[in-house]
């Protein structure tokens, strides 16, 4: 067992124990906690796989960005005083369900192109991502524009509806 | 086994570098305050004074560590450390000495960036752990504040990055020219006052504000977790002022060894006295000029000096 696979597999834990913890903690905020870690592990799997630049970008959108703006929105709604449980509805089963099922997806969907869990020890650094990008992933990289300024459109459109 | 053994050696020293700057850096704030204030600062102990802030960190070490019994207890302990330990973090990519930087990556520029951005929701889970009002409004202001400022932060040092055409600092240190110097002076305006603002000092200490707010998120903290965030405050200073000492100033300017980590430390002692400087001089901001000047000020300066160095870009 070399170093590097006992970091993915430290690695592999922190993710697992963090997204059970955001599934199953009853607080809010330590279900905020638990994606936190969950995020910072993906960060250290990019940065395994030797896409530093991806893994340092991870860090500061969905952990610096994405999570403290969950983490802001929790703070200005309601706390019941005595702690007990926020949530009110659960689906636990259909959630299982639909988790197994796209996990069974992705797994096939993937098979194949991952490499066994060892450091292949290629770093994809900002100007091989640039020269990927504006080379012959051009296509790719515009098209999630597009889809982004969709995605923006349609938030305008959906929250400003009726307002006339 | 190195790797990882050159880790927990780097770490160790950060948290060592961090808890000595912070000492001398709470001693120079009194002395600065002092004369500002046309008072002397400490002077009882050890000669200057300097012995004071040891002083104080043997009591505050000794101090009972207090939980709130409404805390979320495991939150509150851990807080102070999720927000330390990201600005330890980010320590180990600027360049101190010629073909030196403890941790040498091609996205250095980004993870000086990035990294500190994790200790802002430390920030917000202490605000929230404590259950008490002016610590969830510290929180709450400091995570806003953060945010916006991180924005104007980032593009004041993506000059650097066009001029070098890499975001290894290594590499940029060594593309440095005098003259960018002129060239970025509007990027290091805008740095000043963002990373003044980053690390929550005055007059933009608006989370911490404590006329109005006792001392916002680490109201309910005492003892050594209370001295945490003292130490990730002024560790966050230290930072700021190396990485723009480096960048903005040349760093170690070519000189070889002890003597360019000597030069390096000179001109980060510098801004890091004007920063102190500026929040002993100006009254606290009021929030909604806080982001004004974030959003409507800083970062169009910082959009500007991009066009200004893309336009010399073609010319040299």
């Amino acid at each position: 067992m070399t170093l590097a696979s006992i970091i993915f597999a430290l690695l592999g834990v922190v993710a697992v124990s963090g997204a059970v913890v955001t599934v199953f903690a009853r607080d809010v905020s330590r279900m905020a906690m638990g994606l936190g870690a969950f995020l910072l592990a993906v960060a250290g799997f990019f940065v395994y796989w030797g896409a530093t630049f991806l893994g340092v970008v991870q860090l500061f959108v969905y952990i610096g960005g994405v999570l403290v703006l969950m983490i802001f929105a929790i703070m200005l709604v309601h706390r019941s005083p005595d702690g007990s449980p926020l949530l009110e509805t659960r689906h636990d089963v259909a959630a299982l369900a639909v988790a197994g099922g796209l996990f069974f997806m992705v797994v096939m969907a993937l098979r194949g192109v991952v490499p066994d869990s060892v450091n292949q020890g290629i770093e994809s650094g900002p100007a091989e991502l640039t020269e990927a990008f504006l080379g012959p992933m051009l296509t790719h990289f515009e098209m999630g524009g597009v889809l982004l300024l969709a995605v923006l459109v349609s938030v305008v459109v959906i929250l400003g509806g009726d307002d006339r | 086994m190195s790797g990882l053994a050159w880790g927990a050696f780097y770490g160790l020293a950060a948290g060592l570098v961090i808890a000595v700057a912070a000492l001398i850096g709470v001693w120079g704030e009194r002395k600065v305050s002092a004369r500002i204030q046309m008072r002397i600062g400490p002077q009882e102990l050890g000669p200057f004074g300097l012995l004071q802030t040891l002083a104080d960190t043997v009591k505050l070490v000794l101090k009972e560590d207090i939980t709130p019994r409404a805390a979320d207890v495991r939150i509150f302990r851990i807080a102070p450390l999720i927000v330390f330990a990201p600005i330890a973090m980010s320590l180990a990519v600027i360049p101190y000495a010629a073909g030196f930087a403890p941790l040498d990556t091609s996205v250095g520029v980004l993870f000086f960036m990035a990294v500190p951005a994790i200790s802002v929701i430390g920030v917000l889970l202490a605000g929230w752990a404590s259950r008490n009002t002016y610590a969830t409004i510290g929180g709450l202001r400091a995570a806003a504040q953060m945010i916006s400022y991180e924005l104007p932060r980032t593009l004041s040092v993506l000059p650097f990055v066009l001029l070098a055409g890499s975001m290894r600092p290594l590499d940029i240190m060594d593309e440095w020219r005098w003259w960018w110097i002129p060239l970025t002076l509007i990027a290091f305006v805008v740095y000043f006052i963002s990373s003044v603002a980053e690390v929550n000092r005055g007059p933009f200490d608006l989370p911490e504000a404590e006329s109005e707010l006792v001392a916002g998120y680490f109201a309910d903290y005492s003892g050594i977790r209370w001295a945490i965030f003292m130490m990730a405050e002024y560790g966050g200073l230290v930072a700021a002022s190396l990485f723009g000492a480096a960048f903005f100033f040349g760093g170690y300017l070519g000189l070889p060894g002890a003597l360019g980590v000597i030069v390096l430390i000179a001109k980060a002692t510098l801004i890091a006295t004007a920063m102190m400087w500026v929040k002993w001089t100006y009254p606290r901001m009021r929030p909604d000029q806080l982001m004004g000047t974030a959003w409507k000020v800083l970062t169009p300066m910082a959009l500007v000096q991009l066009v200004i160095v893309g336009a010399v870009i073609p010319w040299l």
